[in-house]
């Protein structure tokens, strides 16, 4: 379409548009709010509600400005100028208020209501409607989550076209005719979508309300702060509701640049876990038991056990940019350490370093605007939902998408998937590269021939799962380079961009410099003072040499060893002989008799700071309510930690710590080298059958505590994905007890059999209700696996 | 009876032009014929010059409207019959398919050919059991003796021919809506433009023709243009199958030329008003089009004419009223239809003709309030033109209508609280109030919304 500009006239107002406008957009560009129920900036027009009248000089009739494009010299009238205008929408939203059974008192939209506004703005004042009005039977579950209420449904189909032109997940559909069309969903079917709340959230009317937020607060009693989810790294713009210093409703904010106007159901509805009881506010140090102590003086004892001893810090995906920033600066020129690390697996490539030292190679935009688009180790849909939505925006623009991962994931309905066991997927990645040249027919070649087309409009977005072997992502990287396709190492959770950028890290300081390098170490001590040139250990190197008594403080921040990372059984060791466990976060969980001191955090919702999306995005957090007791921004923690140990880490606020990590964080030019950087050897052809695990949107995890019907709505039982072959082979049925036995474990569990996952791969999820999986596990997310086929467990042996 | 030129029913009474042999027997796909040793550019200058004119309600030139069809988008090009024939009082497309199918598939072949359209589908109304049947057997005929298929008479042509039934909604008749209940899709109408001629079905350029259009097309093809322009008016040639229901002694189709004037139809051909009753109201196209009265005996039927009296041919269905007709029901039962078949996507249409009909339940009841009268003359210009399709329009035609031609009836409803013509209403006690829970007495007033708004 033509993008040239066109000038028209609007109520008497010039204004130039881009051809192709839709009047009401063009009108609000003027600040001219033409009254509207069914158009949605980001949904197709639908021209349903017709509540947009406008008249349009020339043309009989009038028009709903929500389908009228924009034409050179087109003089349009809104009901500003037009009294055709104004008695048209007025007779509208009698139409509209006449079934509506104007309940506002008891709504949940009343005060924020578009119907409610519109009418005292735009309606008659009076209805003339003295017949019975329609009535149903409400309200309907159409899932844990969202309730239906039909009566106050105005029709306008922004829920159905939501789940239809977004979405992708079609739970729900109009039915029926006439008076009598109503929104509807199969019977017996939940609205199982992990986007389900914007529905919700776009609904112009009470009709659809969130089961959590029923009858919770009037909008007026509220208290809101934009803010961003931290709930994963995509970055989403959110309003946090506060009412009497309690969350009680996230919602998401319109970011063309990110989010667009959509969050998901994790992210609006997952807010309980910083209220919940098991939250410590106080400092607690080890006496007689854990006790509540000032944050002086526990930080003191931390302080005497660091001073001199060698600190190993564990470091989970939570934290803000500041606090990493600050954290990466405590350890290397206070503790004197390179032993840190956030990672739950090893990348350690080219394509880490490049994540490191240079933002934004890929951004939403350039997804949207993409030709052709490989996605390889990641299920978006679970791990980066907002993504996941950008992907599919861009297949219905005509972007050609391809998936190289172990599992289908949700984009299969518009994308081509390519199954490859895990550990596989450099093979994989090998055979794309080798039919750029070579060509052929198979699913390799067209994803060459997609990827070749598409030149600098390619996008290859890398996932977690190709941690698992240490070339994978520079072979993707490589790949992408060769066809000049834009490249990005997608990190999952909220924290991981920021983290590696500031160097939370054993090799890499901030900006992606290497500390064994002489001269990109010495950037950085010119900033900061002399640092530690040894690498330091890795994540599984903490654990093991905390293990191996060989670290008199273990440092914990925002983890838990027993649940995040692949090997519990280590990480009980580590803890059991560690010197000294500090714990750092929101609450002590399993970890408590570990203890020895505790520190507590605020949460994301109650402190300012930043986080950087997985494109290298930073975004601002800003506090919707204070910490609750004596809980504190972690930077401010590891400030006070750095005092108690008597230095000054220069980094007395936000601005400062910014002010100092910005030239730092500048992004770098880094060198090309081949990928022999990487400690490991090539990816090794793998015989035997493989589990393989990552956490699904909705699990066990600590920020989901209390979202009860979130879980209710989207958890799903503990399963082994299982491809029919493996199935055929060892006599499981579809349905039936499997049992997962590996070197570290040994769990029955109900088997899905289908072709959904690659032969010879088995599919875990990794923190399932009454399956934690990590215990399966031996150091990494894959491990060799037999099954067999297993009678119904007794109740305990499932939990 | 003063017999003008039949055309597209010339053979009506004939069984034997039924199949395909007795078809071939009286000329059929002569027209065919002709259109396939002409260029496809040709075929459609010969179906603009003849003036043929949509007989499906608008009156678009067919010729222009094949015309707009483009060719070099790289997309397939499709022909849709549109024999969802459901307007209250319209029923010749359902007896042209009956005794004559071929004449419809030869139609559709030479439109195909025109466009170069390789697939064709007929969107078969779905209460259409036995012209469906019928329909379906000619096809069966057409392939077998290589009417359509891999070589359309012997040419290089290929055509093949979809009998799609739909499921019955009036709505599906609705050019958009009929495409998106073909694509499998709910039948709501879309938004034009784009027009179908340039995105229709599975967003390819599509031609949509009505059964009685397509009729047509094979007889210009074999008499040429000019034949048919000499018949009818001058803007609007050829002839047309009139519907003449309700209340005349010998209600039927019958075909006459464009312009015929009404007397003629009703009294020469139609036997006159049933038991020799004066005629009160009728409506010229069907219960969408504005209904007029025995002032407008001598209008001619064509679209201009009809147009100037204030109404519209549409699909020429003609429903006469008389003298002992109740107009207030008349116009309840066309909008309950039409509140009936409302697809529900447009706000307007969906509580307009919900609340137009309660009133006139009201009103017939016995229950009418002397403001009911001016609450429905204002809904009138709220509901006309506002729909998102031609549908509220039609269901505000009866409405407006009948209060310009019959408002006193209306009046006597309410000053009697009963119907004048059952005697049935509030008054008598005879009537039941309209369902569900009746209104009450005296009838709330209009609560300001500031009151319940706050």
């Amino acid at each position: 379409m033509s993008r040239e500009p066109v000038t028209l006239t609007i109520d008497g107002r010039e204004i130039t548009v881009p051809a192709g406008t839709l009047v009401i957009r063009a009108a609000e560009r003027l600040g001219i709010e033409i009254p509207r129920f069914c158009d949605h900036p980001f949904l197709a027009p639908a021209g349903a509600c017709r509540q947009c009248y406008v008249e349009i000089e020339g043309q009989a009739k009038l028009v709903t400005s929500c389908t009228t494009r924009v034409a050179p010299d087109m003089a349009v009238r809104t009901q500003v100028t037009s009294e055709l205008v104004r008695r048209a929408q007025a007779a509208n939203l009698e139409f509209l208020l006449l079934n509506h059974p104007l309940d506002c008192p008891v709504c949940d939209r009343g005060g924020e209501c578009p119907l409610q506004d519109q009418a005292l703005a735009f309606g008659p004042g009076e209805s003339r409607y003295i017949e019975p009005k329609r009535t149903y039977r409400k309200p309907i579950p159409l899932s844990p989550l969202v309730n239906l209420d039909r009566e106050r449904c105005v029709l306008c189909a922004r829920c159905t076209r939501f789940c239809d032109e977004i979405s992708g997940d079609r739970f729900i559909e109009l039915y029926d005719r006439g008076a009598g069309e109503r929104v509807s969903i199969a019977a017996g079917e939940d609205f199982r979508s992990p986007f389900s709340g914007n529905t919700i959230q776009i609904c112009p009317v009470g009709a659809l309300t969130a089961t959590p937020y029923r009858f919770v607060a009037r909008p007026f009693d509220l208290s809101s702060t934009d803010s961003t989810c931290a709930h994963c790294a995509a970055g989403c713009a959110i309003r946090v509701d506060v009412r009497r210093g309690k969350v009680v409703r996230v919602l998401a904010r319109d970011d063309v640049e990110v989010n667009d106007a959509w969050i998901c159901d994790k992210g609006r509805f997952a807010f309980a876990a910083p209220d919940r009881p098991e939250r410590v506010t106080t400092p607690l140090v080890r006496a007689r038991g854990l006790e509540p102590a000032s944050f002086q003086e526990v930080l003191g004892e931390i302080a005497a056990r660091c001073r001199g001893g060698r600190v190993g810090i564990l470091v989970g995906g939570r934290l803000a940019d500041e606090d990493a920033y600050a954290l990466s600066k405590l350890a290397r020129t206070v503790l004197g350490t390179n032993d840190l690390d956030h990672r739950r697996a090893f990348h350690g490539g080219r394509a880490e370093l490049l994540a490191a030292a240079r933002p934004m190679s890929v951004t939403y935009r350039d997804v949207e605007e993409a030709a052709a688009i490989l996605v390889v180790g990641l299920d978006a849909e679970q791990e980066l939902p907002i993504l996941h939505l950008r992907i599919r925006k861009a297949a219905r623009r005509g972007a050609r998408v391809f998936v190289l991962h172990a599992r289908r994931t949700r984009l299969h309905d518009l994308g081509e998937h390519l199954l490859v066991r895990p550990g596989h997927e450099a093979f994989a990645l090998e055979r794309i590269r080798e039919a750029l040249a070579a060509g052929g027919d198979g699913p390799e070649a067209r994803i060459a021939a997609a990827l070749a087309e598409a030149g600098e409009r390619a996008v290859v977005l890398a996932g977690p799962r190709l941690a698992e072997h240490p070339l994978a992502a520079d072979v993707a990287l490589g790949l992408a380079e060769r066809v000049g396709a834009r490249f990005a190492l997608c990190a999952r959770r909220a924290g991981d961009r920021g983290a590696l950028r500031a160097g939370v890290h054993p090799t890499l300081l901030p900006g992606g410099r290497r500390v064994t390098d002489d001269v990109e170490r010495g950037q950085v001590e010119a900033v900061w003072g002399p640092i530690p040139a040894e690498p330091g250990r890795d994540a599984m190197g903490i654990l093991r040499a905390a293990a191996g008594r060989e670290l008199d403080v273990l440092y914990l921040v925002g983890v838990d060893p027993l649940r995040d990372l692949p090997d519990p059984a280590l990480a009980r060791r580590a803890l059991a002989n560690a010197g000294y466990t500090v714990i750092q976060g929101l609450e002590l969980g399993e970890l408590e008799p570990y203890a020895d001191a505790f520190l507590p955090a605020a949460a994301a919702a109650e402190r300012d700071g930043r986080v950087t999306t997985w494109e290298g995005r930073p975004r601002p957090l800003r506090a919707a309510r204070a910490p609750l007791g004596l809980s504190r921004p972690d930077w401010e923690i590891f400030v006070g930690l750095a005092e108690a140990l008597g230095a000054d880490l220069g980094l007395g606020s936000l601005e400062a710590i910014r002010a100092e990590a910005e030239p730092l964080l500048a992004p770098r030019e880094v060198p090309v080298r081949s990928s022999a950087w990487g400690a490991a050897g090539p990816p090794q052809w793998i015989e035997e059958r493989v589990l393989f695990t990552y956490p699904l949107l909705v699990d066990e995890g600590r920020l989901l505590e209390g979202a009860t019907e979130l879980k209710a709505a989207l958890e799903e039982e503990p399963f082994a994905e299982i491809h029919r072959e493996d199935a055929e082979a060892l006599g499981v049925a579809d349905g039936g007890w499997v049992r997962v036995r590996t070197s570290a474990g040994d769990a029955v569990v109900r088997a899905r059999v289908g072709e959904t996952v690659a032969p010879g791969a088995v599919f875990v999820p990794f923190n399932q209700p009454g399956l934690p999986v990590a215990e399966l596990l031996a150091g990494r997310f894959t491990v060799g696996v037999h099954l067999e086929p297993a009678a119904e467990p007794a109740a305990e042996e499932v939990a | 009876m003063s017999d003008g030129p039949r055309i597209i029913t010339a053979h009506w009474g004939d069984e034997r032009v039924i199949p395909y042999e007795g078809y071939v027997r009286v000329g059929g796909y002569e027209g065919l014929r002709r259109a396939l040793a002409m260029s496809p550019e040709e075929v459609i200058a010969e179906v603009k010059a003849s003036g043929l004119r949509g007989r499906g309600g608008a009156g678009f030139p067919t010729g222009v409207k094949w015309s707009f069809v483009p060719q070099d988008t790289g997309k397939p090009t499709y022909v849709v019959c549109n024999f969802d024939e459901s307007e209250p009082g319209t029923f010749n497309n359902r007896e042209l398919v009956e005794r004559e199918p071929h004449q419809v598939l030869e139609g559709i072949a030479i439109a195909a050919y025109a466009i170069r359209s390789n697939l064709a589908f007929i969107y078969c109304r779905g209460e259409f059991l036995w012209p469906g049947s019928v329909l379906r057997r000619a096809l069966e005929e057409a392939y077998e003796h290589g009417v359509l298929g891999e070589r359309v008479l012997g040419t290089d042509h290929r055509l093949d021919v979809v009998l799609h039934r739909g499921a019955g909604a009036y709505i599906c008749g609705e050019e958009t809506a009929l495409l998106s209940s073909l694509e499998g899709y709910r039948g709501q109408p879309r938004q034009r433009p784009p027009f179908p001629a340039i995105e229709g079905l599975y967003a390819s350029p599509t031609v949509i023709n009505n059964v009685e259009t397509l009729c047509f097309v094979p007889h210009i093809l074999r008499n040429g243009a000019s034949w048919f322009t000499s018949i009818g008016t001058e803007r609007s040639p050829g002839t047309k199958v009139f519907s003449i229901s309700g209340k005349v002694e010998r209600p039927g189709n019958y075909e006459l030329p464009m312009g015929t004037p009404f007397r003629v139809l009703l009294e020469e051909h139609a036997g006159g008003v049933l038991g020799g009753r004066a005629l009160k109201a009728w409506t010229p196209g069907g219960s969408s089009t504005p209904m007029l009265t025995a002032e407008h005996l001598d209008v001619a039927l064509d679209f201009e004419s009809v147009q100037q009296a204030g109404s519209m041919l549409g699909t020429g269905a003609v429903m006469v009223m008389d003298e002992t007709d109740c107009m207030v029901e008349a116009v309840r039962r066309m909008v309950r239809f039409y509140a009936h078949e409302s697809c529900g996507k447009c706000t307007p249409c969906r509580e307009g003709t919900w609340w137009v009909s309660r009133v006139l339940d009201r009103i017939e009841a016995g229950y009418g309030r002397p403001e009911d009268l001016p609450l429905l003359e204002d809904l009138v210009p709220n509901l006309l033109f506002r729909g998102f399709c031609p549908l509220l329009d039609g269901a505000v035609s009866p409405v407006a209508s009948g209060l310009r031609h019959f408002r006193e009836e209306f009046e006597r409803h309410i000053e009697e609280r009963r119907c004048p013509f059952t005697g049935r209403g509030s008054a008598t006690g005879v009537a039941e109030p309209p369902a569900p829970p009746a209104p009450q007495e005296p009838a709330p007033g209009p609560v300001p919304l500031s009151e319940v708004l706050g």
